[in-house]
């Protein structure tokens, strides 16, 4: 569905990416929670949202999406629209709830199923060899994911696969959160080859004690209480496992933790 | 001039982190509400003889009131969140309560203020009724009703489990449990 | 319409012992703060949020059920607390966005 016709449909106004309506999205995903975004959402979709922050659109870009609309008429801050501006993101909002607004998106959808284009362009892939440093700062939670979204943005001007690039862009933002989280700054080493890309968070920090049990499934480092607050659990390694063809992680505890993960091309 | 029969609804509502500080030396606690994005817990500070250090930070949310009538504003500026008991000590005041209350299909929620209490009552009966009206305005009356009573019943701090209603997991970056395949 | 006849049209799963109530109108949100700024006596209530926070907040702005979206594995402890409060808990395998779609045909909207 052209993103034109979803800001037709819902009567929104543009808060960014006015060029871009033209464009088509694959999918609608309605969610406020960034992390489901993260894990569940397909690439080039629209996110519907009442989280009007950064994360919500940095969490979109990170997963490939094409747009933003905000509901219930949010508007999220000024970091946002810069943001979305600087990544080619199409950013809506309407002053529809999010029952309302689902509802005659689906209807619409339902209208023009067919008719269903891709918006993926054939990206030409050129023959090159690339090496970038970059620096986090464990606990700035105000520039948490820009560097994987410096990353991304690297990856696509090369014109990498938008898949390869969403899987490499969605590992290096697990790996920049726990640095963030629980580190105190970090070391990162992009580096593309013709056959792989390989990012590399070498972080000074607590360490992990037990990288084997921190790998598996819902295993988590934070306190009860931390876990209350909603925020600072996990540790982001079983995701970017999920997402990467080949990851190590050595650590030593009150050393650090060093995290290398392989995309193949 | 009539008197107005306020309907209430919730207004300026927004979120942040009850911070809870403890003084090592005094053993005091006291609270702030934090608006930072991701709050941690800080090293200790010296402040006259007190050597503050941030040992919680629960989120919560918190919000005013206003008539949508009337256009009355009642302002919620002592309330750093509402609270739901756990029931988690017998003898507390608010779960002793909260029990003679159930039977009579009422519900209770704690409006929690900031620490340390002082000697005045932070909520004035008239707020609390305000509050309470609020929430029964809301609901089927006939089905069971709201009260809302303020956090000086809680008998210790210290130990209390209640919890803030608040926005789960909106900060959370950790991928959810994986959800089984549609198709 | 009323909780056991949605259950039934929909293909929910309910999970919590509830009384059955009517349904007026559906609130979507992930929010707990949306949800008690917004939400009405009788709302159905989707979310994607499991935690058993969610209850004292749908407990307190009365809606008549909380439907867990996206198949979603629901903790005990959040089906306690709801049957404490005779909330139903219904659990749905759709994402939001599809469920929505469904609700809407049923004529749940306005």
């Amino acid at each position: 569905m052209e993103m034109r016709i979803i800001k037709d449909v819902l009567g929104a106004s543009v808060l960014g990416g006015e060029d871009r309506l033209g464009e088509s999205v694959e999918h609608i995903y309605a969610s406020d929670l960034m992390s489901d975004v993260l894990a569940f959402g397909k690439p080039y979709s629209m996110l519907l949202t009442g989280l009007a922050t950064q994360q919500a659109v940095i969490s979109a870009h990170m997963a490939e999406f094409k747009g933003v609309v905000f509901i219930r008429g949010k508007k999220p801050k000024d970091g946002a629209e810069q943001f979305a501006r600087d990544n080619q993101l199409v950013l809506l909002s309407t002053d529809l709830d999010m029952f309302d607004a689902c509802a005659r998106l689906d209807e619409s959808w339902k209208k023009e199923h067919h008719a269903l284009e891709k918006g993926a362009t054939e990206y030409k892939r050129e023959e090159i060899l690339l090496s970038r440093e970059l620096c986090i700062n464990g606990n700035d939670f105000t520039n948490a994911g820009l560097v994987s979204t410096q990353v991304k943005s690297i990856l696509k001007k090369i014109g990498l696969d938008p898949k390869l690039v969403r899987r490499v862009a969605i590992s290096t933002y697990e790996g920049e959160m726990n640095v963030v989280m629980h580190a105190k700054s970090a070391r990162v080493n992009l580096s593309i080859t013709p056959k792989l890309i390989e990012v590399v968070i070498d972080d000074e920090g607590k360490g992990i004690p037990d990288v084997q049990q921190a790998m598996e499934e819902g295993f988590t480092t934070a306190t009860e209480e931390m876990r209350a607050m909603g925020f600072g659990s996990g540790m982001g390694l079983p995701n970017i496992r999920k997402n990467s063809d080949e990851l190590e992680v050595s650590s030593e505890v009150d050393k650090g933790t060093k995290v290398q993960m392989r995309f193949f091309i | 001039m009539s008197e107005c029969r306020h309907q209430w609804n919730m207004t300026n509502v927004r979120f942040g982190f009850v911070a809870f500080e403890k003084c090592f030396h005094c053993s005091g606690v006291r609270t702030f509400f934090s608006k930072e994005e991701s709050p941690h817990l800080g090293e200790a500070y010296r402040e006259e003889e007190h050597f503050w250090s941030r040992v919680e930070n629960a989120q919560s949310l918190r919000f005013d009131l206003v008539c949508s009538e009337c256009g009355r504003v009642e302002d919620y500026t002592e309330l750093m969140g509402l609270l739901h008991c756990t029931g988690c000590l017998p003898e507390c005041e608010v779960e002793i309560l909260q029990q003679k209350l159930e039977k009579e299909k009422t519900w209770l929620v704690v409006a929690f203020g900031h620490l340390p209490p002082g000697s005045d009552e932070p909520f004035s009966p008239e707020k609390m009724k305000i509050l309470t009206d609020h929430f029964n305005q809301r609901r089927d009356t006939s089905r069971s009703r709201i009260r809302v009573v303020s956090f000086s019943l809680i008998k210790d701090f210290t130990v209390c489990k209640g919890e803030f209603i608040h926005d789960v997991g909106m900060l959370s970056q950790e991928p959810p449990a994986e959800r089984k395949p549609l198709f | 319409m009323t909780i056991n006849e949605l259950v039934g049209s929909v293909g929910l799963k309910p999970l919590s012992t509830f009384e059955d109530r009517d349904i007026s109108g559906v609130f979507v949100s992930d929010m707990v703060s949306d949800v008690m700024a917004g939400a009405k006596s009788g709302n159905l209530w989707l979310t994607i949020q499991t935690h058993k926070s969610v209850i004292p907040a749908a407990n307190l702005v009365d809606v008549s059920a909380v439907i867990i979206t996206g198949g979603k594995e629901i903790p005990q402890e959040t089906v306690e607390l709801a049957s404490k409060y005779s909330i139903a808990v219904l659990s749905s395998e759709l994402p939001t966005f599809e469920l929505v779609g469904k609700l809407y045909e049923l004529g749940l909207g306005k």
